[in-house]
């Protein structure tokens, strides 16, 4: 495989994850909305699959795409469990447990962005 | 939009509608031994609530609305209190369809909806604040 | 790690004993302690080590941080990485800057 440029991996992961923490977010606010379906992003690594030939930039300072939502899809998640009588299948827990889980993969995609960063402009000042 | 501001719009609109949940209940809870004022006459109707979905086409997530406060048409329950001014002939005054155990449920419900919702802004605001702290400290 | 720097700045070359830990250093392994004939070839030496350790380094904190960001990498293992990797490039830095200002010092030095 060719090398992908860091960078551009960890903007797409965070758009990605601001794709999600949106999903969570509507979830989240449907939990007593009869007959709503609970929705998640696609995995990251089919996104990846998904885009493999737009991830091998090496041109240093191409950012990928805009920030727009239109790589990663949202699909309705199969219902595990009990269904309540309303037909909603937003489960509250697992849907904090998925804000865990994107804040935590948040925090560590901008710290290592930003160590990369204060190390390539520590490796050009004279 | 970018993601992120329309988690917030999203979470917002969840506030409102726990909100309005909240008031309908703290009505119920308000007016459950509120009774008519002449013989005979209907007490105060449990009122309820609905919420839908609506997919907002800016932000691509998914806000919800109050679709409509209705009332309960379920019977009002009856009561011997002779002394009442809204006793019919025979003594007995009819009550509020309201069911206070229910209510307070619906209540603690409401409000664990309503810190989720709360959990989210908070948590979208803080992904916001990293990505520009990013920029900081150079 | 600061022993390793302060010696550059008197051009002096001293394998540090113990101490700072192998990531780190980069001139333990192979800095032989110097004779007076011999300074060119171990101070060339030295820095090319000094190098290659530092771009290894610095590839595999790339490495680790590229997992990271895939999903599936031990988050202390990714810290770890990136530190060493900052220090290293530091310390390379600062072997640099001290080289290049030695030489223009040198330079400026009447025949």
């Amino acid at each position: 495989m060719e090398p992908v440029n860091l960078f551009d991996l960890a903007a797409k992961q965070s758009q990605w994850l601001a794709v999600r923490q949106s999903a969570i977010a509507s979830n989240i606010a449907n939990v007593n909305t009869p007959g709503y379906t609970a929705g998640d992003v696609e995995p990251f690594d089919k996104v990846l699959d998904r885009t493999a030939v737009s991830l091998n930039a090496t041109q240093a300072g191409h950012l990928g795409t805009a920030a727009t939502n239109a790589g990663f899809t949202v699909k309705p998640e199969e219902p595990t469990g009990s269904i309540m009588p309303s037909k909603n299948t937003v489960v509250l827990e697992n849907e904090l447990m998925k804000a865990g889980e994107v804040r935590r993969s948040f925090e560590l995609n901008t710290a290592i962005v930003k160590a990369f960063h204060s190390m390539m402009m520590m490796a050009v000042k004279s | 939009m970018d993601a992120l501001t329309a988690a917030l719009k999203v979470a917002a609109s969840g506030l409102g509608a726990q909100s309005e949940r909240l008031r309908v209940v703290s009505e119920n809870l308000a007016n459950a031994q509120s009774t008519g004022d002449t013989p005979g006459a209907d007490p105060y109707r449990r009122k309820t609530i609905s919420f839908v979905s609506q997919l907002d086409r800016s932000s691509g997530g998914s806000l919800v609305e109050v679709s409509s406060i209705d009332r309960d048409p379920a019977a009002f329950p009856v009561e011997f209190q002779p002394g009442n001014e809204a006793a019919d002939d025979k003594g007995y005054v009819k009550m509020p369809n309201v069911n206070v155990l229910i209510e307070m449920a619906d209540m603690s419900e409401a409000n664990r909806s309503y810190e989720a919702n709360l959990q989210v802004i908070k948590q979208a605001r803080d992904l916001i604040s990293m990505t520009i702290d990013l920029m900081r400290n150079q | 790690m600061i022993g390793g720097i302060g010696g550059i700045g008197a051009l002096q070359l001293k394998p540090e004993i113990g101490g700072t830990d192998a990531a780190t250093n980069l001139f333990q392994g192979g800095a032989a302690p110097l004779t007076g004939t011999d300074i060119g070839t171990t101070f060339a030496e030295a820095l090319s080590q000094a190098a290659s350790k530092t771009v290894g380094t610095l590839q595999n904190a790339e490495q680790v941080s590229l997992q990271a960001l895939k999903g599936d990498a031990d988050t202390r293992q990714v810290v770890d990485a990136v530190m060493s990797a900052q220090q290293a490039l530091q310390t390379a830095v600062a072997i640099r800057d001290k080289v290049v200002s030695a030489y223009l010092e040198v330079s400026r030095m009447g025949i």
